[in-house]
C-alpha cells in the first residue's frame, strides 16, 4: 500500500517574528484584552478615580482659610502676585531722572530679638507710598549681603557683604541702576532693571524693614509654625539725592497696607528721625513676595493618597493573579521572552491607570475650584489658577503621572514576590505612612523620610512659588521636602525601575 | 446495616475545643505563619525605634519644656505593626477560599458559626502574642533611646515603666487594638472573601482618616474624622494632655470595636448564609 | 447510624442554569453505587448539597437520616472526596491530615494509619503544593477515611491516577462497601465503574434518568435484541417484519432483531425457508447501556464527531446513532423528559 505524505500546513497564518518592536506591540494588545476581560479591574480603576475626586473634594471642602477677610490688607504687586509691602519709608518726591546716594552705618536689631537674615536697610525708588506699587532698591542684609531688589520678585546679588556700605540708585528713564561702594569712591554696578510702571514723579528715599523669625514647634502630633515679629533699626549717612529740582524736605511715611500701621504693630515699631545727616530708621515687615502660605491647589489632589491604593491593588493584582491560577505558565507559552510580557503589562497598567488618573485630576481640578473658592480660597489672596498655567499643568498630570508609576511600581513588586496579601499590605504601607507619620516626626527626620520614600513622588503636587529671598517654612507633611518639584518623581521613577530591574532579572532566573 | 465506630474518639472534647483545637493546628501548620507572625512584632519594634532614635530632647525650647509624649511615640510601631496583623489576620480566611481548602474544613466543621468563632478566637490569641511582644520589645528599646536623646527623669520625663497607670494602659490598649484590627480582617475576609480586595480595602480604611486629617483643614471636620474612625482607637496610646484629645483612649478603642463586631456580623452572616 | 444517604426532591440552580432539577434517589449500604452522568449533569453540586457545602433550593439530602450540617463529628460519618485539589499548597500532608483528626476528636495515631493506608508515608512531611494529581488524589482519599466513616462520597477518584492506581482503588471501594460502608462513587465514564459498581444512579440535565443495579440494566440493554447473519436479509426481514418483530439492517449480511425470542426467530425461519449463517443474542456492554439512556441528556455535544463521538467504540454497530430505529431500549426509563 502506497501512502503519500502531505506536508501540514497551518489554516492559521502569521505568525512570523517582526522584530522586538512589533512583537511587544502584540504583547501590548494581549495584555490589554487580559486586563479589560477581567470586570474586577475595570471597576478597579473607575474605583481609582472615584476615589481621587471624592477624597480630594472632601478634603477641598474641609479646608478653607481667612485670607479673604481683610481684603483692603491683602497687597498685590505689579505682576498681580500676593506680596508683602511693609517697611518705614523716608523718602521726598523725585521728578524724572536723578539718583540717591547713602552710606548704610549700621543695620542692628532694635528688640533685641534674633534678627532675620533677610532684614534689609538701604536706598529705594519707588511709585508712591501706596503698598504693593512698583519700586527698585539697593540695599544691604545681615545674611545675604547687598542686594538689588525690584518689583518685589527680583533680587540680583551684590559683591559686597561688610556693613557699613555706600549705596547708590540711579534712576534714568524708567531704567533704575543699582550701584555698592565700599568707601564711596569706587562704585561697583550692581545691575540694572527696567520698572515700565515707574511714574514720572516717584518717591525716592531711605527704607529699613525685616521680616520675622520662624519657629517651628512640633508638639502632640502637631506642628505650629510661629512668626515672631523682629524690629530692626537702621542708621544711615552721607545720604544726598541728585535731582534737577531744588532739594525737598523729608518725609515719613509707615508703607502698610493696614490704616496707620495697623492693629498689629506696636507703637515704636516704626520711626524715622534725622539728625545733623544722621538718618536712623526703625522698621519691621517685609518688601518681598509673599509665599503662597497654603497650596490650595495642591490640595485637592492629595485625594490621589486613597485614589492610588486602587492603583496598588491593580498593579499588583495583573501579575499576582496569573500566579494565583498558574495562568503565568499560559502566558510564557505563548510568549517565551518574558521580559517582554513584563514589559507589555507595564506598558498596559501604566496608560491605563496615566489616561483614567488624568481624567480625573481634570476633573478633580475643575470640581475643586468653586468648592476651594467657597472655603475662602479666592482672589485677591489667592489668585484665579488656569490650567494652563505651568505649575498648575504640572500638578494635574504629575499626579496621573504619580499614579501610573506607582501601578508599575506595585507590577514590579508583584512580579517579584508573587503574592498579592504582602505585596499590596507592603507597598500600600510605604506609601500611605510617611505621610501619616511624618507629623510626628522631628522635621529633618521628616524630610528625609518624605524623600527618601516612594511618597516623594508627591512633590510634583505643590504648586506653591517659593523665592529665595523670602524664609518660608513648609513642612515636609505639605509637599515640600523637594523644592523642586520633578525631583520626587525622580525618586519614584528610580524605585519603580530598581523594581522592574529586579522583577526581570527574577522572572529569568526563575521557574514559572 | 450499623457499622459500630472501630476508633475511640475524644468525645469528652466539645465542639467548639475541637475546632479550636483544628484551627490552631491550621495556623501552626503553615509556613507563612511564622513569618507573619515575626513580621507583627519585627516591624512594631523597628518602626518604634526608629521614631525614639530620631526625637531628641535638644529639639524643645526647653529640655523641661518638652511636652513630648513618649509613651505614644514609643508605641508609635503599632503604624507598621497593624499592616501585618491585617494580612495575617485576613489570610487566616481568605487564603482557604483561595485554595478552596474551606470546603475540607466545612466538611470537617459544617457549622459555620463554630468555625468562624474558632478563627476568631485564634486569630485574637495569636495577635495578641505578637502584641505584646512587639509592645514590650517597642517599650524595652524605647526605654534606652530616649534616655540617650536627653528624656531623662531630670527633664520630667521619667523611664517608660509600666508601674505609671498611663502608660500601662497605653501599653495594654495597644494589645487590644491590634487585636481588634484582626478581629476586623478577620471579619472583613469572611465578608469579601477575597484576599486582595480584603487587605486592600481594610488598609483604606484604616488610612482614609489619618491621611486625610493631614490636609483637612477645618478643625470641626478634623475631630469628626478622628472620632468616627477606625483609627481612632490609636487615641488609647496617648498619655499626656489627653484632655486635648479629639477623643478618649477608651472610648476610641470602643469605636474600634465597634468597627471590629460590625465586620464580624457582616462576615459572619455571609459566611453562614453563602454557599462556599 | 444508618449509612445510608438518602436524596429527595433536590433542585438548585445557580443564576439562570438549573443544575438539580428534583433529584431523588438512595445510597444503600454493602455496595458501592455509582453516579454517572455526562459533564455539568449536576453530579457535583449534588454531592456538594449532600456535605451542606450548598444550600439545595428545594428537597433534602440525609446521611443517616439527619443533614449534614447538623452532624456532630461529620468525618467520623462521612468521608468525601470532592475536589483533591482544595488543600492548602504550603501545608504538608500530614499537618494536612491533623488538623482534620483534630477538629473532629479524632486521635493523631488515626492520621498515621491513613497514610500508611493511601501509600503517602514517604511523602508526608512534603508540602501538598509539590503533590502530582495522583498523591493529591491519594491525600484526599485519606482525609475522607481518617474518620473511618460508614458513608462515602467520592467524585472522580481515578481522575488523575495510573493504571496501578485505579487498580488500587477499585479494590478500595469494593473491599469498604464489604465492610458494609456505603459508598458513592461519580464518574463521567461509566467505564471507569465497570467491575466495580453494583449501583448506579444516572443522571442527565439534573435529573435521574436510571436508578438501577448494573445486572438489571445490562439486561435491560441488550433485552430481545438478537443479532442475525444471513446472505438473504430481504426475505429475512420481511419474514420478521410480518411476525411483528422490528428489524434493522446493520451490515448488508447483519440484521438486528427486536421485539421476538431467539427460539422464535429461528422457528420463524425455518418455515419460510430462509437460511442463515449465525443467530446470537445481543449483550450489551455498560457503556453502550450508558450512551442509550443519556443520548437525549447530554448537555456539551462535540459540534463533529471527529475522535471518540458517542458509539463510535460499538463494534457491533448496534449503537451507531440512529441508524434504523433499532434503538428502541426498554430500561429508558429517563425518556419521559423529552
Amino acid at each position: 500500500m502506497t501512502t503519500t505524505t502531505t506536508r501540514f500546513q497551518s489554516s492559521v497564518s502569521g505568525v512570523r517574528d517582526d522584530g522586538a518592536f512589533v512583537s511587544t506591540g502584540r504583547l501590548v494588545r494581549a495584555e490589554w484584552t487580559k486586563f479589560r476581560s477581567v470586570r474586577r479591574w475595570i471597576l478597579g480603576v473607575l474605583a481609582m478615580a472615584v476615589l481621587t475626586v471624592g477624597m480630594g473634594l472632601f478634603i477641598a471642602s474641609g479646608s478653607g482659610t481667612d485670607a479673604n477677610t481683610r481684603p483692603e490688607e491683602v497687597t498685590v504687586g505689579p505682576g498681580g502676585a500676593r506680596v508683602h509691602d511693609v517697611f518705614q519709608f523716608t523718602h521726598r518726591p523725585l521728578q524724572g531722572d536723578g539718583g540717591i546716594t547713602a552710606r548704610v552705618t549700621s543695620l542692628k536689631s532694635a528688640d533685641g530679638r534674633e534678627m532675620a537674615g533677610w532684614a534689609k536697610a538701604g536706598v529705594i525708588i519707588k511709585a508712591g507710598t501706596k503698598p504693593g506699587s512698583t519700586y527698585a532698591a539697593v540695599m544691604v542684609t545681615p545674611g545675604h549681603g547687598v542686594r538689588l531688589q525690584s518689583d518685589f520678585t527680583n533680587d540680583v546679588a551684590g559683591k559686597s557683604r561688610a556693613i557699613p556700605g555706600w549705596l547708590r540708585l540711579v534712576r534714568a528713564g524708567t531704567s533704575v541702576t543699582g550701584y555698592e561702594s565700599a568707601d564711596g569712591r569706587t562704585w561697583r554696578k550692581v545691575g540694572t532693571v527696567t520698572l515700565p510702571e515707574l511714574p514720572q514723579r516717584a518717591e525716592i528715599g531711605l527704607f529699613a524693614t525685616s521680616p520675622g523669625v520662624f519657629k517651628v514647634q512640633r508638639e502632640f502630633g502637631s506642628t505650629s509654625v510661629g512668626q515672631s515679629t523682629s524690629v530692626v533699626a537702621a542708621t544711615f549717612d552721607g545720604v544726598d539725592v541728585q535731582s534737577r529740582q531744588q532739594a525737598a524736605s523729608w518725609n515719613n511715611t509707615v508703607v502698610s497696607p493696614s490704616r496707620a500701621g495697623g492693629d498689629e504693630f506696636q507703637g515704636n515699631d516704626f520711626q524715622g528721625t534725622q539728625s545733623a545727616g544722621t538718618f536712623t530708621l526703625r522698621g519691621q515687615g517685609d518688601i518681598a513676595p509673599r509665599p503662597d502660605g497654603d497650596d490650595p491647589v495642591r490640595l485637592p489632589f492629595t485625594g490621589v493618597m486613597i485614589g492610588m491604593i486602587a492603583a496598588i491593588a491593580l498593579g499588583v493584582l495583573f501579575i499576582t493573579a496569573e500566579y494565583k491560577r498558574g495562568m503565568i505558565r499560559t502566558s510564557f507559552a505563548a510568549s517565551p521572552r518574558r521580559g517582554r510580557v513584563l514589559a507589555a503589562k507595564a506598558i498596559v497598567i501604566s496608560a491605563v491607570t496615566f489616561a483614567t488618573g488624568l481624567v480625573a485630576t481634570v476633573i478633580l481640578f475643575f470640581a475643586s475650584q468653586p468648592v476651594l473658592r467657597s472655603g475662602g480660597f479666592a482672589p485677591p489672596a489667592f489668585p484665579e489658577p488656569s490650567l494652563t498655567e505651568p505649575r498648575i499643568m504640572r500638578a494635574v498630570v504629575g499626579t496621573a503621572l504619580f499614579l501610573a508609576l506607582v501601578a508599575v511600581f506595585s507590577l514590579g513588586v508583584g512580579t517579584i514576590l508573587r503574592r498579592s496579601a504582602g505585596a499590596i499590605a507592603g507597598i500600600i504601607t510605604l506609601l500611605v505612612l510617611p505621610t501619616i507619620i511624618a507629623s510626628a516626626l522631628p522635621i529633618s527626620a521628616a524630610t528625609w523620610m518624605m524623600r527618601l520614600t516612594p511618597a516623594a513622588g508627591l512633590s510634583i503636587q505643590q504648586t506653591s512659588r517659593h523665592y529665595p529671598q523670602v524664609e518660608s517654612v513648609c513642612v515636609p507633611e505639605d509637599g515640600c521636602y523637594y523644592s523642586e518639584p520633578w525631583a520626587g518623581i525622580g525618586v519614584l521613577v528610580a524605585y519603580t525601575a530598581v523594581a522592574l530591574g529586579l522583577a526581570y532579572w527574577l522572572l529569568r532566573r526563575r521557574d514559572a | 446495616m450499623t457499622r459500630t465506630l472501630p476508633i475511640p474518639t475524644l468525645l469528652t472534647r466539645t465542639l467548639l475545643t475541637r475546632t479550636l483545637y483544628a484551627e490552631w493546628t491550621k495556623l501552626r501548620t503553615l509556613p507563612g505563619s511564622g513569618w507573619s507572625f515575626a513580621g507583627v512584632v519585627a516591624v512594631t519594634v523597628a518602626l518604634s525605634i526608629a521614631f525614639t532614635a530620631s526625637v531628641d530632647a535638644a529639639h524643645c525650647p526647653a529640655p523641661q519644656g518638652c511636652h513630648e509624649d513618649t509613651t505614644k511615640l514609643t508605641l508609635s510601631g503599632t503604624w507598621l505593626g497593624q499592616a501585618a496583623v491585617v494580612v495575617l489576620a485576613a489570610l487566616v480566611i481568605t487564603n482557604e477560599h483561595a485554595t478552596r481548602m474551606i470546603q475540607t474544613t466545612l466538611a470537617a466543621t459544617p457549622r459555620r458559626a463554630v468555625v468562624l468563632f474558632a478563627k476568631a478566637v485564634v486569630v485574637a490569641g495569636v495577635v495578641m502574642a505578637a502584641a505584646v511582644l512587639g509592645v514590650a520589645g517597642s517599650l524595652l528599646t524605647g526605654r534606652f533611646f530616649l534616655e540617650g536623646n536627653g528624656f531623662t527623669a531630670a527633664n520630667g520625663h521619667p523611664p517608660l515603666s509600666l508601674g505609671s497607670e498611663p502608660t500601662l494602659r497605653a501599653a495594654f490598649g495597644t494589645v487590644l487594638y491590634l487585636v481588634l484590627v484582626g478581629l476586623l480582617s478577620l471579619g472583613a475576609g469572611a465578608l469579601l472573601r477575597d484576599t486582595a480586595g480584603t487587605i486592600t480595602a481594610v488598609l483604606t480604611l484604616f488610612y482614609i482618616a489619618p491621611v486625610a486629617v493631614q490636609f483637612v483643614g477645618d478643625p470641626h471636620w478634623r475631630e469628626r474624622l478622628e472620632k468616627a474612625a477606625p483609627s481612632a482607637g490609636m487615641a488609647v496610646q496617648a498619655t499626656r494632655n489627653l484632655d486635648r484629645l479629639p477623643i478618649g483612649p477608651w472610648a476610641g478603642l470602643g469605636v474600634l470595636a465597634a468597627y471590629a463586631a460590625c465586620a464580624l456580623l457582616a462576615g459572619g452572616a455571609a459566611f453562614i448564609r453563602r454557599d462556599p | 447510624m444508618n449509612a445510608t444517604i438518602e436524596v429527595r426532591g433536590l433542585r438548585k440552580r445557580y443564576g439562570s442554569t438549573v443544575a438539580v432539577d428534583g433529584l431523588s434517589f438512595t445510597v444503600e449500604p454493602g455496595q458501592v453505587t455509582g453516579f454517572v452522568g455526562p459533564n455539568g449533569a449536576g453530579k457535583s453540586s449534588t454531592m456538594r448539597m449532600i456535605m451542606g457545602m450548598d444550600r439545595p433550593d428545594e428537597g433534602s439530602a440525609l446521611i443517616g437520616g439527619r443533614p449534614y450540617r447538623t452532624l456532630r463529628s461529620p468525618l467520623c460519618q462521612v468521608g468525601a472526596l470532592l475536589d483533591a485539589s482544595a488543600v492548602h499548597p504550603g501545608r504538608r500532608a500530614r499537618d494536612h491530615l491533623l488538623w482534620m483528626a483534630h477538629s473532629n476528636g479524632l486521635p493523631v495515631r488515626r492520621v498515621d494509619e491513613v497514610i500508611d493506608l493511601v501509600g503517602l508515608r514517604p511523602v508526608a512531611r512534603r508540602a501538598a503544593g509539590g503533590f502530582s494529581l495522583g498523591m493529591r488524589q491519594r491525600l484526599g482519599i485519606a482525609a475522607a477515611l481518617i474518620g473511618d466513616p460508614a458513608v462515602l462520597m467520592f467524585d472522580e477518584p481515578v481522575n488523575g491516577l495510573d493504571p496501578e492506581g485505579i487498580t488500587w482503588i477499585r479494590g478500595l471501594l469494593r473491599s469498604l462497601a464489604a465492610e458494609g460502608r456505603a459508598v458513592l462513587v461519580s464518574s463521567h465514564l461509566m467505564s471507569e465503574l465497570e467491575g466495580s459498581a453494583d449501583h448506579l444512579v444516572v443522571i442527565g440535565r439534573g435529573r435521574v434518568v436510571a436508578d438501577t443495579s448494573v445486572q438489571e440494566l445490562l439486561t435491560a440493554a441488550s433485552s430481545g435484541r438478537v443479532m442475525l447473519r444471513t446472505g438473504r436479509r430481504q426475505e429475512a426481514m420481511t419474514v420478521l417484519a410480518n411476525a411483528g418483530a422490528s428489524v434493522a439492517a446493520n451490515g448488508p449480511d447483519t440484521l438486528t432483531v427486536s421485539g421476538l425470542a431467539a427460539e422464535r426467530i429461528v422457528a420463524l425461519l425455518n418455515e419460510g425457508g430462509v437460511s442463515f449463517s449465525g443467530i446470537a443474542e445481543h449483550r450489551a456492554s455498560l457503556e453502550e447501556a450508558y450512551m442509550e439512556l443519556t443520548r437525549d441528556a447530554v448537555d456539551f455535544r462535540g459540534a463533529t464527531g471527529a475522535a471518540g463521538g458517542p458509539g463510535s467504540a460499538d463494534a457491533d454497530g448496534t449503537a451507531a446513532g440512529g441508524a434504523g430505529g433499532s434503538a428502541s431500549s426498554s430500561a429508558s426509563a429517563g425518556r419521559e423528559q423529552r
